[in-house]
């Protein structure tokens, strides 16, 4: 029972990636659209554009009863969820399996247990998988103040029902420990709803590394190597890579032969990530599994030669795995920049504003996924991730080489955006010798700093001034007397 | 012809003169001629300055210039000096807290009329996920909270407004 006709529940660039894959597979494709939304790439791609309404545009994406009657009344048989939005509703699964349509990514059930990060804990725990030391509030909630005290500092406080480091806290000391948790709480309470916490034992100058796995609900599961992900502000990623740089093949063999067991222990079906941590003497622990397709999965694209996407729907589908672990090699190296509309000077403060001009790279080894268009609007209604550009290079050195060139002709004007910022993290010379940790970003942050050149300013207030037509024009109409004055000003 | 130039939040008056065919820039003492060229690509010019050829894409705003320059972007923002009079001599700007973008309030510490210290913690918002304390600019007392805890605001709204300095000279 092979797909037919595709809904993807999701818009920006991921959405596009998602339909040109199903379109080049001869699958018919349909996206949604929210009225409040200008175009978008996808909308261009997609055979159909079936419009949602809701209050906002959020709310619209999040509505699972809308957007599985709207699957029924376009006759789609499968709905892809992208990232975020309903990607791991076990909700959104349920109601689609009930109305026979099928959901690209794992079932009901995995994305329950994996949702709820201290139950995925205790269970990778119980096969003998390695997680850092922890205390879990729901054990027993009247001593967990103590038992947090007793994972010892620094410790690192969660929301049990968290995600994308929202609401994490780190504290070094015990006099911040209750109000920190009073904090995490009231977060936790906000963004997901729940208030209930775990600690963990802080590892300093850790690592995130994650591997990405694939399986088939049908007993096969295969790992596509690690991704490196230290390089993040506020808990979140903005530059990713494969292979990492700082594991031994021997290291890589053990990270990813871990990840590949969590996910045959569930008998995994579709595309996710087991993220870890990785400490400088070499240990990991289990951190979470994801249960979608993520963000950064080009850069496993780029070194393997898989089409996860493509995967992703013949799984889906119905169809085996037909993949031995042996089949799927690295080759040479990747990196993926997060384009994103924000001000890294102002603390990452989101941008928004029109997209007044905007050429993307190209050349070899260069993709752009975008979810914007010459001409569009960058609102605050989205998060503000733009495009995803990735790189792909014979060896690490050229990979950072051409993801430089590229960042530096991708424009994007009318919208400040964090590519000068990451063009100033490819350069910096930790980054270049791959000694990063998660705190890299933080720690750098003086010589990231884009610091304003003098002579710079003479070229930026002359083109300005020479391309303001109005000036320019009336500059041109002062009569020939006054002209000769030249420099006479009030 | 007299412009006001924003860079990085450093405000330079410029000056625009045409000498025969040619474009002087006057920049405080320094006169720097100048001529723009429209090149290949969108949006691509080259600009000849102090004898140099540089090349670069410019999108103009509607208040800012938007040029991309050896791999970076800039903003040059477009002030017209007749606006900047009707602020000339006030503190404006230290009265109202005012939103950097639509958010939610998350709690308020203070009501109208409670002195305040420079510093001093007056409200929490959430923008786009993330927690923002709004402190105080300076001595003073509250005059006005719009919003309650849990209101949504727009962008560039007034989130608290202190009283006015009296005059003490």
């Amino acid at each position: 029972m092979s797909i037919n006709k595709l809904l993807v529940a999701n818009r920006g660039e991921i959405a596009a990636r998602v339909l040109r894959t199903a379109r080049a597979i001869g699958i018919k494709t349909a996206v949604l659209r929210h009225p409040a939304e200008v175009d978008t790439p996808a909308h261009a791609i997609a055979d159909e554009v079936v419009t949602i309404d809701g209050a906002t545009p959020v709310a619209a994406y999040l509505d699972i009863d809308q957007i599985t009657k709207l699957a029924q009344r376009i006759g789609a048989d499968a709905v892809h969820p992208g990232y975020g939005f309903l990607a791991e509703n076990a909700g959104f699964v349920k109601t689609l399996d009930a109305a026979g349509i099928i959901f690209v990514g794992p079932t009901e059930d995995v994305i329950d247990l994996m949702g709820d990060k201290v139950r995925a804990r205790k269970y990778v725990q119980e096969r003998g998988f390695p997680v850092a030391p922890s205390a879990i509030e729901d054990d027993n909630p009247a001593d967990f103040v103590d038992r947090a005290r007793a994972v010892g500092y620094p410790l690192l406080i969660k929301p049990s029902a968290g995600g994308g480091g929202k609401g994490m806290r780190i504290v070094r000391e015990a006099a911040h420990l209750e109000t920190e948790i009073e904090t995490a709480r009231r977060e936790g309470e906000r963004y997901f709803g729940d208030g209930r916490l775990f600690v963990e034992s802080y590892i300093e100058n850790p690592r995130h590394i994650e591997v990405q796995v694939m399986g088939d609900g049908q007993g096969n599961v295969v790992h596509f190597w690690e991704r490196e992900c230290s390089i993040q502000r506020r808990f979140q990623k903005i530059l990713e890579e494969t292979p990492s740089p700082a594991l031994t093949p021997q290291q890589r063999d053990e990270i990813c032969d871990s990840a590949a067991g969590i996910a045959r222990a569930v008998n995994y079906r579709g595309a996710g990530t087991v993220e870890f941590i990785y400490a400088p003497d070499g240990r990991f622990y289990f951190l979470e599994m994801n249960t979608r397709l993520q963000v950064e999965h080009p850069v496993t694209e780029m070194v393997t030669g898989f089409d996860l996407v493509a995967e992703q729907l013949r799984i889906a589908g119905g169809e085996a795995l037909g993949l031995q672990q042996g089949d799927i090699g690295q080759t040479g190296h990747s990196i993926e920049l997060r384009i994103c509309a924000e001000d890294a000077d102002a603390d990452f403060r989101p941008a928004i504003g029109d997209i007044l001009l905007m050429d993307e790279p190209a050349g070899p080894g260069v993709r752009v996924d975008s979810g914007i268009l010459d001409g569009g609007k960058v609102t605050t209604d989205f998060d503000p991730m733009l495009s995803k550009l990735i790189v792909h290079g014979r060896d690490r050195a050229e990979a950072i080489t051409r993801a430089r060139r590229a960042a530096q002709d991708y424009v994007i004007l009318g919208v400040t955006t964090n590519l000068g910022y990451l063009d100033a993290i490819l350069a910096h010379p930790k980054f270049q010798s791959g000694d990063v940790s998660t705190g890299f970003l933080a720690d750098e942050a003086e010589a990231l700093r884009q610091a304003p050149d003098a002579a710079i300013s003479d070229i930026l207030m002359a083109a300005t001034a020479l391309s303001d037509v109005r000036l320019v024009r009336a500059v041109e109409n002062v009569p020939e007397i006054y002209r000769m004055m030249g420099g006479w000003r009030n | 012809m007299r412009r006001i130039l924003e860079i990085n939040g450093e405000e330079t008056p410029i000056w625009l003169a045409l000498t025969g065919q040619t474009h002087v820039l006057h920049l405080g003492a320094r006169e720097l001629p100048c001529t723009l060229d429209p090149a290949t690509g969108k949006g691509a010019y080259t600009l000849e300055l102090d004898g140099k050829r540089i090349a670069l894409r410019i999108a103009e705003g509607e208040d800012a210039t938007f040029i991309h320059l050896d791999g970076r972007a800039y903003e040059v923002g477009r002030i017209d000096p007749s606006q900047t009079l009707g602020e000339a001599g006030g503190d404006a700007a230290q009265d109202q807290m005012i939103a950097p973008m639509p958010g939610v309030v998350v709690s308020i510490a203070v009501a109208p009329g409670d002195s305040v210290a420079e510093g001093q913690a007056l409200l929490v918002i959430e923008s786009m996920k993330l927690e923002t304390t709004i402190t105080a600019p300076r001595d003073g007392i509250v005059a006005e909270v719009p919003f309650a805890t849990g209101d949504s605001f727009g962008g560039k709204a007034v989130l608290l407004g202190l009283a006015p300095l009296e005059e003490t000279e």
